[in-house]
């Protein structure tokens, strides 16, 4: 259990490169200050990484940016920001700008926007060193090159002259932390710096960052919501919540010994995947929460309904009557046979496939998830199934009816047995409409309930998803994410649909809020027996829901197989890296699984 | 690379030719309905009248149907551009259609050249500092005036500036003697402006304010007192001076002060131009707008001489610095030698103590030097000019604002102020190289736009360019003239737009032109 | 640990807890906010968007109620709006139109003998003696015309033209872009062509083939007409709108849900390109009043004897230095009509679209903190 930390100097040094203390942070909105940090106290120690935490509006990044004066204009600061004994608050302009980049660097989240579209990665390297020395600019770019070297960029010396949209996601934010630390900062300021990014990508990333930070000594203040990340990165944690540091220590304690009722409920929050250490056996059903582990996923165990919804080995989807691996028990509500998709040519753009030779079979009440990264072709396949997307080749059946040419009628009478929820709920809902037409509109347009039928029949609806039915005269942005989402699953359940399509439902939530849809849609998936195509990128939620799941990759399908085989035992080696990636909040165990990853990666 | 670009334009080229066909169709088919070329004929009382209609009918083919008219009108179009014949000749002068071109193109060209380049350069520099001071009372004052020129009708303007900005200033000019409450007023808005675009705290604005009072005051009085108006000159410590001033400004604004060899390279720049001022004098007896080009063009590479010279790790920039400097110090140069020659020009029996022009492009008749006929152009541009850049500037400012505003919001800014990049260099280098990307999209559309559109100045002036052309064309009736008009503005307008796709492309690298 | 304890800050009921019977959208927990917009950057990946401080704001109102909420902070467009509101009271009243009565003893066909001389205005705003309309306030022409009526007959036809080109100019340009955009493909490439053609075409000639026709353009006439030739730079925008609306996943939504696309169209993307056409509706209507004077002025808009503002000032330029009042009040009119639309149309612009947030100034911030201490 003392494996990991042995890259943590067993003693903090004495004197800490970074103090705050009583940092508070306050924004100017319409005539009212509001406070988005109070009272912020943390130190940051050479060859340490501090994580800080929280879900949106927690203020921690806020509470980061306040560090080198990068906030907007209506912020205002107090308290102290000590850097090796220097004060930064309330320092001038020109003089934090000469610590700005040389002394603090940043990473941030989303690296094509982060970096400059218009100027080569090389060029805003070598302007961050001339910035600060007066390095001669073939030395810069020699220091630009080696620091792409350092970060493992391919070919750095072609992709040095490469501009941000040349590069993958992953190598825009190696580029990204090579210019952060191409002048050696004493601390480094990660926003997010893998929120953007797939999984495999994300552990490659968190793979050099802790390479790195084994190298240069840097204070590293990590600022994140996914715990996983945190387990594997962070050596101290400080919890953020409403703009408070709610609970401080030392990561194994965070995350074995959480004190703070806040943090408890966003370790319980998160899915965790329920991954038996390599070769183990079946699991057995119902993980005991022992002191070892983190507070265990309360999600696992909701009060009401008995069969947990993610009982591992049989599949959380399992309605009463066909359960686990029932696809067979009857007509199968989708089934795809040699599914090839394209999105057509426009313009002088050539048509793209997005999906080929895609054979997946969904039987009735059965909940399939469907996994894969970004641009594998999850979320066409879903558009496809709603008949959002016409299938160029092969066959796609649902609920009935082959979509492959199918007439305009037709598809609108297989579309009242198959609805759809989207990922991003601000974008979901008509702003315009009062979210009780939004929900009402698919019973009004197939013409099953008009006036007050249809009226109570929304109340329904809505209350189905634990919503007031009054809400239905609101407009969506006067509901929350969350909120939002459930208003989103109200209107796919009205049809009482055989098939639901759900691409990413919660995954532009915080883990909290995630945590209480997913229960509900596990919930209403019990009560209505629908089956369901349930599309993520993120394993663990998958796993809570899916009895089966299938991974795609590229376009085309990897594998498919219960819950527990795709987990477990995966065949393909795609699988298996895609699971070996995600990191599980979890710092012991975490610490086992990077080993493996790190055995497998670099044999 | 090359070959997409080719392919891209081609493909353009040929999707424009049928956009243009079409619409020369329509236009040819309204205005063949709407005009009557036989008109002045039908009410005439010549004798030979039935002769004559038919006469003209014969050359009209107005007995053709106007559709065939139109495909005959095309196959004139095409074998002139083949070099054979003309496409159509006016019928109440006699004047083919091509040569009324030949005149009118060049006029306008002369007309808003001069007035879209001003306009670009004040829109461009004033809608930056609105954006970067977003909200304040320089930028309130800037969106109230910029709306009033958009509000402001093309002739009323010109009425007035022809009544205060010729009548007025040439009566003026009798007796140029500033009057105390007018320099005053003057100095208060020139200080008051420099206060309000000034950053930082109320103390520094307040003294900045003052400074600019003061100078504005001095400059203003000098000018009263010298009799600067009637016989203006810079003289060597002017041109040296105002050229010092412009490579300091240039310096800070393209590479931050804190770059000495940029600035060196321009102080130098200066200090060649300001030696050879006496040797120029000499050379200018013979000038011509040619060896004029050329001694500026010369100016530009002396510059880059010096940028090099100076060395060191950034010569390029200090390069690019140093010939800004030297274009702008041959400016001064030139302005100075044109200075010399204003007694003269003003004295000109022609002129008669009336130097502003508001009749057509040149005084007839003028004769004298280089430096006499130099003035006379520039004096009739001067009106002309103000009324199209204060119509069109408004726009690029609030263009360039939204665009500004837009991009400082943008991540990458932040990353550029996390990396410890000064402001300069935020705004500059990473801000509005970013902004211009729209703004030069609309720059080549909105040139063909005042190419076609300067109507109403060039009626009011009394320029014969391509708006006279067009409008006299559709009084007259001659539809070869309107079609030859619509033709070249239709034309330029469709490649406005392909240049503008291709500088899109050229400045952001993540167009390619072949998608 | 069960999950209705947890106090998510996603505020809504736990599963098990009985929903509030009017639960508000979302407590501010704290005063605190994900000030997102006015931040950088939000908090978590992809904008969850608890965008409490703003929810604070906008509690309760439609879409519509807060687009006006903004307008009417606008100051510059309230003040255009009176402007605007006067002038078309004074106009349609002070010599009639139509059914409704003039108040004014004057009307712009006839002369009268000249009072002052060289038909100067009689009108008089001073300190010493107070306000005097008298006879022909605006003055007089030659002949003896009283240039106020014939000013306002004028307002009246350019108002006339300029609103029946902002409404039918929108109209075309709607449909047009809307088609374009929604259905894309084929019909989008032969519309935008058609654009593109229509661009091209000088406006002079609509007058001059509008002269021939009617043998002289009317408001009426005048507006239809240009109308025709005005609804171009409105067609790409709303194509533009239409194009990034329909790919929104709400119309997605709403095609799954069972909706055609004439409902799509009507009922999900129009009203959310509202904004984008209100806007430049108001900007086609200050366009287009230059343009008519401008057209009348070169002599193929509005011909004399009936008078528009333009033909007004291009038949009394050549009298500027005599009689600038000929000169000014027609011009007065024709800024004050175009500044005010052009600041109502700011002022839109800001309430639909309030990506261009407000920086507060220093002293106000500063106020709010010293209030905030008080307290």
């Amino acid at each position: 259990m003392t494996a990991q930390s042995n890259d943590r100097p067993a003693q903090p040094r004495p004197e800490p490169i970074l103090r705050v203390s009583g940092l508070n942070v306050d924004f100017y909105v319409e005539g009212e200050w509001f406070p988005a940090a109070i009272d912020v106290g943390y130190e940051v120690h050479a060859g340490e990484v501090v994580a800080i935490v929280g879900e949106s509006g927690s203020g921690k990044t806020q509470s980061a940016m306040a560090l080198v004066g990068l906030l907007p204009p209506n912020a205002r600061v107090s308290g102290s920001v000590k850097l090796d004994g220097r004060e930064l608050v309330g320092m001038r302009a020109s003089e934090l700008q000469t610590i700005r980049g040389a002394q603090v660097a940043m990473v941030f989240q989303e690296p094509m926007t982060a970096l400059n579209p218009v100027y080569t990665i090389g060029f805003q390297i070598v302007e961050t060193i001339r910035a600060h020395s007066r390095m001669a600019s073939k030395r810069a770019r020699a220091r630009a090159l080696e620091l792409l070297r350092l970060v493992d960029m391919p070919d750095p010396a072609t992709r040095i002259d490469y501009y941000p949209h040349q590069l993958s996601g992953g190598q825009r934010q190696r580029a990204m932390i090579a210019q952060a630390l191409v002048l050696d900062p004493k601390l480094l300021i990660a926003d997010e710096p893998t929120t953007a990014l797939d999984v495999t990508v994300q552990a490659e990333i968190l793979g050099l960052m802790r390479d790195l930070r084994r190298r240069i000594d840097s204070g590293i203040i990590l600022i994140t919501h996914d715990m996983g990340v945190v387990a594997d990165m962070a050596d101290r944690i400080c919890v953020m919540k409403d703009g408070r540091i709610v609970e401080a220590g030392a990561s194994r304690q965070i995350f074995y010994q959480p004190r703070h009722p806040y943090t408890k409920l966003l370790l319980a929050a998160v899915p965790k995947l329920d991954l038996e250490p390599a070769d183990a056996a079946p699991r057995l059903p119902s993980p005991p929460a022992d002191a070892a582990r983190p507070a265990s996923a309360a999600i696992r165990q909701p009060p009401a309904p008995p069969p947990a919804p993610a009982e591992p080995g049989l599949g959380a989807g399992g309605a009463a009557s066909g359960k686990g691996l029932s696809a067979e028990a009857g007509e199968p509500v989708m089934a795809s046979e040699g599914l090839t998709l394209e999105y057509p040519r426009r313009g002088r753009t050539g048509a793209f496939r997005a999906v080929e030779d895609f054979d997946l079979r969904i039987g009735p009440g059965e909940v399939v998830g469907l996994v894969g990264e970004s641009g594998s072709g999850k979320s066409t396949v879903g558009r496809a199934v709603v008949g959002l997307l016409p299938v160029h080749a092969g066959s796609l059946k649902v609920a009935g009816y082959q979509l492959n040419g199918i007439r305009p009628a037709d598809l609108r009478r297989a579309r009242e047995g198959v609805s759809i929820v989207f990922q991003d709920p601000g974008s979901s809902l008509n702003p315009r409409l009062p979210i009780g037409q939004s929900v009402g509109e698919p019973l009004a347009l197939h013409r099953l309930a008009r006036g007050k039928e249809l009226d109570a029949r929304v109340a329904e609806l809505l209350e189905q998803v634990r919503l007031p039915a009054s809400l239905r005269n609101r407009y969506p942005h006067e509901l929350s994410g969350g909120q939002r989402q459930r208003v989103g699953i109200a209107r796919a359940l009205a049809l009482k649909p055989k098939l639901l399509i759900a691409d990413e439902p919660t995954s532009a939530l915080d883990v909290s809020v995630q945590a209480t849809v997913l229960e509900l849609f596990s919930e209403l998936q019990q009560e209505h027996h629908f089956a369901c195509l349930f599309i993520s990128h993120d394993l663990a939620v998958v796993e809570l829901l899916a009895s089966r799941i299938a991974v795609m990759s590229k376009g085309r399908l990897v594998e498919t197989g219960t819950a527990a085989e795709i987990l477990r035992h995966p065949r393909e080696a795609y699988t298996r890296e895609l699971i070996a990636a995600v990191p599980v909040p979890d710092p012991d165990l975490q610490a086992r699984r990077r080993l493996a990853f790190e055995r497998r990666a670099r044999p | 690379m090359l070959a997409p670009v080719f392919s891209f334009i081609a493909r353009r080229v040929a999707v424009g030719s049928v956009v243009l066909l079409g619409a020369t169709f329509i236009v040819f088919m309204m205005v063949a309905w709407a005009v009557d070329p036989l008109a002045d004929l039908r009410t005439s009382n010549v004798p030979n009248k039935q002769f004559l209609i038919e006469q003209r009918t014969e050359a009209l083919d107005l007995d053709m149907a106007p559709v065939l008219r139109y495909f005959k009108w095309l196959g004139n179009v095409v074998a002139y551009l083949w070099g054979q014949g003309t496409f159509g000749v006016a019928v109440t002068n006699g004047q083919p259609v091509a040569d009324q071109l030949a005149v009118a193109v060049p006029t306008t060209l002369k007309l808003v050249s001069a007035s879209v380049v001003l306009a670009i350069l004040l829109g461009v520099t004033v809608g930056i500092v609105t954006a970067l001071r977003q909200y304040s009372s320089f930028d309130y004052l800037t969106t109230f005036f910029t709306f009033l020129f958009y509000s402001l009708p093309a002739f009323w303007v010109a009425v007035l500036l022809k009544q205060f900005g010729a009548i007025r200033f040439n009566d003026f000019l009798a007796d140029p003697r500033v009057p105390i409450w007018a320099v005053a007023l003057v100095a208060l808005a020139v200080g008051g402006l420099a206060a309000m675009v000034a950053a930082g705290r109320p103390r520094g604005r307040l003294i900045i304010g003052l400074v600019a009072f003061a100078g504005a005051a001095a400059v203003m009085g000098y000018i009263s007192a010298s009799n600067f108006l009637l016989e203006p000159g810079l003289g060597i410590v002017g041109v040296t001076l105002t050229g010092a001033g412009a490579a300091v400004a240039l310096a800070a604004l393209t590479a931050g002060l804190s770059n000495r060899r940029a600035l060196w390279a321009s102080l130098s720049t200066v200090a060649v131009g300001a030696a050879l001022y006496f040797p120029l004098q000499y050379a200018f007896v013979h000038a011509s707008w040619p060896v004029l080009l050329g001694l500026w063009a010369t100016s530009a590479v002396v510059g880059v001489a010096a940028g090099l010279a100076w060395g060191g790790d950034d010569r390029f920039v200090s390069a690019r610095t140093a010939a800004l400097t030297g274009l702008v110090m041959s400016v001064f140069v030139f302005a100075d030698r044109l200075m010399k020659a204003w007694p003269s020009y003003v004295g000109h029996p022609r002129v008669n103590g009336r130097p502003i022009g508001t009749l057509g492009a040149v005084t007839p008749e003028l004769g004298g030097t280089f430096w006499l006929s130099a003035t006379d152009v520039l004096t009739h541009l001067v009106l002309p000019t103000t009324a199209l850049v204060l119509i069109s500037f408004a726009s690029y400012t609030r263009y360039t604002r939204a665009s500004m505003l837009e991009v400082m919001n943008a991540d990458y800014i932040r990353t550029a102020r996390a990396k410890g990049l000064g402001e300069r260099t935020v705004v500059v280098r990473h801000a509005f190289r970013n902004a211009l990307i729209p703004l030069a999209t609309v720059i080549p559309i909105d040139i063909a736009l005042i190419f076609g559109g300067a109507i109403i100045t060039e009626r009011i002036f009394s320029w014969r360019g391509m708006g006279t052309m067009f409008i006299e064309a559709l009084r007259q009736g001659e539809i070869y003239s309107v079609m030859g008009y619509f033709l070249v503005t239709a034309a330029l307008a469709i490649s406005a737009n392909i240049v503008a796709d291709l500088i899109y492309a050229g400045l952001d690298p993540r167009i390619r032109v072949n998608a | 640990m069960s999950q209705n304890q947890v106090p998510a800050p996603d505020a809504a009921p736990a599963p098990d807890a009985v929903p509030a019977p009017d639960a508000a959208p979302e407590p501010v927990a704290g005063g605190l906010a994900n000030l997102t917009g006015l931040l950088p950057q939000g908090d978590l990946a992809a904008g969850a968007g608890e965008n409490a401080i703003e929810l604070k704001a906008t509690e309760g109102l439609s879409q519509g109620q807060i687009v006006r909420r903004r307008f009417w902070r606008h100051r510059g467009a309230i003040v255009a709006m009176v402007f605007l509101a006067g002038i078309i009271v004074l106009v349609t009243t002070s010599i009639g139109w139509g059914p409704i009565p003039g108040w004014w003893k004057h009307n712009y066909s006839s002369t009268y003998p000249i009072v002052n001389p060289g038909g100067a205005p009689t009108l008089v705003v001073s300190l010493t003696e107070g306000v005097h309309i008298g006879e022909h306030p605006f003055g007089q022409d030659t002949v003896g015309h009283d240039m106020f009526a014939m000013t306002m007959r004028g307002a009246q036809q350019s108002l006339t033209v300029m609103v029946l080109i902002g409404l039918l100019a929108t109209v075309i340009g709607v449909l047009v872009g809307a088609t374009a955009g929604f259905f894309r493909g084929k019909a989008d490439t032969l519309l935008m062509r058609f654009t593109d053609m229509m661009i091209a075409i000088p406006v002079m000639v609509i007058g001059l083939v509008l002269g021939h026709w009617v043998n002289g353009a009317s408001a009426l006439t005048l507006g239809l007409a240009l109308a025709f030739v005005q609804w171009m730079a409105m067609s790409r925008l709303v194509r533009a709108e239409f194009l990034s609306l329909r790919e929104r996943e709400f119309v997605d939504a709403a095609r799954v849900a069972g909706a055609s696309s004439t409902r799509i169209i009507v009922k999900h993307i129009l009203p959310n390109a509202v904004g984008v056409i209100i806007v430049n509706a108001t900007l086609l209507m200050s366009v287009a009043i230059l343009l008519e004077t401008a057209l009348s002025y070169l002599g193929f808009g509005i011909h004399f004897p009936d008078i528009s503002l333009g033909n007004l000032i291009s038949e009394y330029q050549s009298a500027f230095a005599q009689r600038p009042w000929l000169f000014w009040w027609p011009g007065f009119f024709i800024i004050t009509i175009a500044l005010s639309v052009n600041f109502i149309g700011d002022g839109l612009r800001d309430a639909f679209d309030p990506r261009q947030r407000r920086i507060p100034s220093k002293r106000k911030m500063a106020r709010a903190a010293r209030k905030a201490a008080a307290r």
